[in-house]
């Protein structure tokens, strides 16, 4: 399992752990202490970033496009930041 | 004529509750079945609360909680863990609808808002506080207050807590903040970046003192007048059935 955070300077800690097998994300979860609204999509932005394959093109995509489709406001944290900490996540395993 | 608000005072209750009658506000409210609210409260036993996000393993000591009777709940809102001490802190809760027009549609801007009632409440108690983005209080540089916001039932529930006293000690026995052991310097270090009430005025200052500030501070800067209510029915059986959920380890280890 591979295991990454980031402290957002001037905002706030995003973790995350991955587990990648066969090069593809099989298991996400991501904590901390930021603001994402409404709160329950991060189940969705975890669920769209099960299954792809666990490399930067792909997730920054990803996070981008969750990002886009919702009405979603994050405080503490960019997208960019999510994407970010998720790819560290890979190099940590 | 100013607005009329609820006024929900200074309660003490345990975490279970404390959360679902926050979140039972946010409901009602939502429904139009209720006023605008603030409300004043502390934990009793005292409690660790984590953020929505957070994951209660990474953040809370469990054995060193459970050893002290400190209880431990997640709550609806993001932001960091807080350790509830009963004798160290007054706990605030404010819902409106999101539709408000006193409350900016924008996030960032309805937390300054907001805490501008807490700043003026600091201000009368004879402090100068200070906002600090995203979701802090500041006083001389150091925290004195974290917020939290929400936005759900079609209403806007902020809590935050005002520190009265702080006991580093306990706080970093039962919150996980680093894998240091609990050393003097790591003390003497928060206490550099956190303040209570009591020791900026350097007096004992009683809860009564810290509510009433809260309580004209809110008034003066969201131009309300503030009238001494209770949960209806209605919030009431939410509580309940709220509180069932807040005390389940499904949720309290969703994350």
């Amino acid at each position: 399992m591979g295991r990454a955070e980031l402290k957002v300077p001037g905002g706030k800690l995003l973790r995350v752990s991955t587990t990648v097998r066969e090069g593809r994300i099989q298991d996400i979860k991501i904590t901390g202490d930021f603001f994402l609204h409404p709160e329950d999509s991060i189940d969705d932005l975890e669920s769209r970033l099960q299954g792809i394959r666990a490399e930067e093109d792909e997730v920054s995509s990803t996070v981008k496009r969750f990002f886009d489709s919702h009405q979603i406001t994050v405080l503490g944290a960019t997208p960019k930041d999510f994407a970010a900490v998720v790819l560290k996540s890979f190099s940590s395993a | 004529m100013k607005e009329n608000w609820r006024l929900m005072d200074l309660m003490t209750s345990d975490c279970y509750t404390q959360m679902a009658i926050d979140e039972a506000m946010a409901y009602a409210r939502g429904m139009g079945h209720s006023q605008n609210t603030i409300r004043l409260y502390r934990w009793k036993p005292s409690a660790v609360s984590v953020g929505y996000f957070q994951s209660v393993d990474d953040e809370v000591d469990l054995d060193a909680c459970k050893k002290l009777g400190v209880d431990v709940i997640r709550r609806i809102s993001g932001g960091g863990a807080v350790f509830h001490d009963y004798e160290g802190e007054i706990t605030y809760s404010l819902v409106t609808p999101e539709s408000d027009p006193k409350i900016p549609s924008d996030i960032s801007e309805s937390y300054e808002l907001i805490c501008r009632g807490i700043i003026e409440g600091m201000r009368l108690l004879g402090l100068k506080a200070e906002f600090k983005p995203i979701n802090d209080i500041l006083v001389g540089g150091r925290k004195i207050s974290g917020n939290a916001q929400t936005r759900r039932y079609g209403s806007v529930l902020q809590h935050g807590t005002i520190l009265v006293d702080f006991d580093a000690k306990t706080m970093f026995t039962v919150l996980r903040v680093s894998k240091e052991k609990i050393s003097d310097k790591m003390i003497k270090q928060a206490e550099e970046r956190v303040t209570t009430v009591r020791r900026e005025l350097e007096r004992k200052v009683d809860f009564k003192e810290v509510r009433d500030a809260l309580v004209s501070g809110f008034e003066t800067e969201l131009d309300i007048q503030l009238a001494p209510g209770t949960l209806s029915e209605e919030e009431n059986e939410l509580v309940q059935k709220f509180k069932k959920r807040y005390a389940s380890s499904e949720w309290v280890f969703k994350r």
